[in-house]
């Protein structure tokens, strides 16, 4: 029986095992010593770890992160946790101005490892300013790795990576992943930033799926394989640095490419991974690349709009259809 | 009493420079390092513009030499010092080396950043410096430099330099409440020089003092006339021991002037905006003139010392002039390894692999938002 673990327990996990191995792993973030804890991602720990490695932070966004560089300077492992992406917006001077180009501007001779939780929030009426999901800003920016977990393996692999490597890291989870269970083996393991993982492999078409896309992407391959439709479903896992090249041998493979992003659709990560495929490949392909992503519009708060907002399983199957016509 | 660049040049010529209980030997370092500061920052104005060789933005620092004296002396190679984009006398002050200091400006391989960052960015990791020019994020940094030492409990300070330009940006009033509140072991030095740019204080703010405005935060603040070397010694001395001793954090606010235009070497006169009367006011009232009448005074300082302090800071500029002007230019065009570091030695040590995961069930619905 494998052991199975919630996405939210696999971070309370990978937290907790990275503090237990290093003693300069802190925890800061609005409410990170309380019970409900960061949605059950950080309960307990300031039981276990005192609060001197678990420290509350005031509402100053832009503050908490100057404090995790400064922290992390003097060799403390900073994890700064935001309960609201949309709150870290606060903090674009810290890690824009400072953080991503730290050990640029220090010529490769000073060390800034800060892992940034950030949570984006879908369904109950969120609405515009508690789900935006601006993953694709950041792996704009030289100098950050920006993960973007699917399942609670990944999410635990990639968080003991984060705190532990000596990269700054954004690390993006999606709410609606918090309840989904995977295998997640006890002992502390890394995921290395950079590597996708095929979750399907298939020879009519590659979707690469991203974040909370990735379940949707293998509900549309069960659909279509009762259509005939073997698709491959890659997860890049990480989108700074990505896996170019893991993408594009599938896209080689299958010669037909959709892209399921969970972010806007213009100058998102979505655009980004069909061009580098166009890029080595695009006179192979044998169907228009598309994309499958959020419209270009704010979220709405009304449940009657919200379904219509998020794009689901019966999205990419359409995408699909089209692109094998 | 706190000041007001308002009212200060009523002062007219200040007397009040008192050299008691400071050592002859304290003193003429004093002296000696504003000097070079000052021999330094005169030469690299002379030769700016003429070869054309530094080019990167230079925020001269010239009539702003008592402070980074002063704080020379207080400093200790563990503490760490951060600047904004004036920033070569917070260099002097951390006594990082000069001759990067030269090669960085010139964008030389050698320099302290390795020629990426020039003069409002260096860094110099090895003796704990490190400035910026977005303003209150430096001072951001800075606390959070303190809040680690607090955590480890060590003896060390942080310390943040900047002018009152920087308390315009909300970045300020966070790092103030948070340093206040954990009684953080920072000591923020605020050279006032009443100017932003072109901006007077008083267009920006209500009152032209910060020091009131960071007493109710819980950050201790003393206004000190920010030319008389002797104070700024003996403040932020006192106030780095107390620092030390778990009793911060600190803020001490030197009213003071730059004699440059607020970037490079050009009259920035043509933009209007000094008072009439201020710069004959600061001038009069040069740090290093008012230092060096007392040391005469005191029978410390004479014509003959003075001139072995000019030969010998000549003869360091001209060593560092060289040593920048013929050092190699930077070549690597690495990007990615500039901006990425993929080694992780740390994780190679303490991670395992696992083994790559099961099958993850995709039919599993997504996580239900209760209300909020």
């Amino acid at each position: 029986m494998s052991r199975q673990l919630s996405y939210a327990k696999a971070i309370l996990e990978a937290t907790d095992q990275a503090m237990s191995l290093s003693p300069e792993v802190i925890v800061l973030g609005q409410l990170v010593d309380t019970k409900s804890g960061i949605f059950g991602t950080t309960t307990g720990l300031v039981d276990k770890y005192g609060p001197s490695r678990v420290q509350d932070f005031p509402v100053s966004e832009n503050l908490m992160t100057a404090t995790a560089m400064g922290a992390a300077l003097t060799g403390l492992r900073p994890v700064l946790c935001h309960q609201r992406l949309d709150f870290m917006i606060y903090s674009l001077d810290a890690i824009v101005n400072w953080l991503a180009l730290w050990r640029f501007k220090a010529n490769m001779k000073s060390a800034m490892p800060v892992t940034i939780r950030t949570i984006v929030g879908k369904g109950w009426g969120q609405g515009p300013q508690h789900s935006k999901n601006l993953q694709s800003w950041f792996a704009h920016i030289p100098g950050l790795r920006v993960a973007v977990p699917a399942t609670a393996y990944d999410a635990k692999g990639l968080m003991l990576e984060a705190i532990l490597g000596e990269t700054p890291t954004l690390f993006v989870e999606g709410r609606g992943l918090y309840s989904m269970t995977d295998h997640v083996p006890e002992q502390p393991y890394r995921v290395r930033f950079g590597q996708a993982a095929v979750r399907r492999e298939g020879k009519d078409l590659t979707v690469v799926a991203v974040g909370l896309m990735v379940p949707l992407a293998l509900r549309a391959a069960a659909i279509l394989e009762k259509e005939g439709i073997d698709i491959e479903v890659v997860d890049p896992r990480t989108i700074a640095p990505l896996d170019r090249k893991t993408i594009c041998d599938s896209a080689f493979k299958t010669r037909r490419l959709v892209v399921a992003d969970s972010t806007w659709q213009s100058f998102g990560s979505a655009a980004e991974i069909i061009t580098c495929v166009v890029e080595n490949l695009g006179d192979k392909l044998k169907s228009k690349p598309a994309r499958v992503t959020l419209p270009d519009s704010h979220t709405p708060m009304s449940r009657a709009l919200e379904p219509e907002y998020y794009p689901d399983e019966n999205d990419i199957v359409a995408a699909v259809r089209e692109a094998m016509l | 009493m706190d000041l007001s660049h308002r009212t200060i040049t009523q002062i007219g010529r200040y007397r009040d420079v008192n050299l008691t209980g400071v050592a002859p030997d304290t003193l003429l370092q004093l002296y000696r390092q504003m000097l070079r500061l000052r021999r330094t920052e005169e030469a690299m104005l002379a030769e700016y513009h003429p070869a054309d060789d530094m080019r990167c933005p230079i925020h001269f620092c010239i009539g702003q030499e008592a402070v980074p004296a002063a704080l020379s002396l207080h400093v200790k190679s563990d503490d760490y010092l951060f600047s904004h984009h004036r920033s070569h006398g917070y260099y002097f002050a951390k006594g990082s080396p000069l001759r990067e200091l030269f090669a960085e400006i010139y964008g030389k391989a050698t320099g302290a950043s390795g020629g990426k960052a020039g003069s409002q960015d260096i860094s110099h990791s090895e003796t704990n410096f490190y400035s910026g020019a977005i303003l209150a994020g430096a001072v951001s940094i800075a606390v959070g430099a303190a809040f680690g030492f607090k955590h480890k409990a060590t003896r060390q300070i942080s310390i943040s330099g900047f002018g009152e330009g920087c308390t315009d940006e909300g970045a300020f009033w966070e790092a103030m409440n948070y340093a206040g509140k954990k009684k953080l072991p920072v000591l923020f030095v605020c050279e006032n020089n009443r100017y932003a740019t072109f901006s007077d204080q008083l267009k920006r703010q209500a009152q032209d003092n910060i020091s009131e405005r960071v007493r109710p935060f819980g950050v201790r603040a003393t206004t000190i006339f920010g030319n008389d070397t002797v104070l700024a010694h003996q403040t932020i001395g006192a106030e780095i021991e107390r620092l030390r001793n778990g009793d911060g954090p600190a803020l001490v606010e030197a009213y003071t002037y730059r004699w440059n235009s607020h970037v490079g070497p050009e009259d920035d006169g043509a933009n209007a905006y000094r008072q009439p009367g201020e710069m004959e006011f600061w001038k009069t009232n040069c740090p290093i003139v008012l230092l060096g009448e007392k040391l005469v005074e005191a029978g410390i300082l004479n014509d003959a010392l003075v001139a072995r302090y000019e030969t010998e800071i000549a003869a360091e500029i001209a060593a560092h002039f060289k040593f920048a002007k013929e050092s190699p230019y930077p070549t690597d065009t690495n990007w990615r390894q500039m901006n990425y570091e993929d080694a992780s030695p740390l994780a190679d040590k303490l991670l395992g692999v696992a083994d790559g995961g099961g099958n993850f069930d995709q039919n599993q619905a997504e996580a239900k938002l209760g209300p909020y």
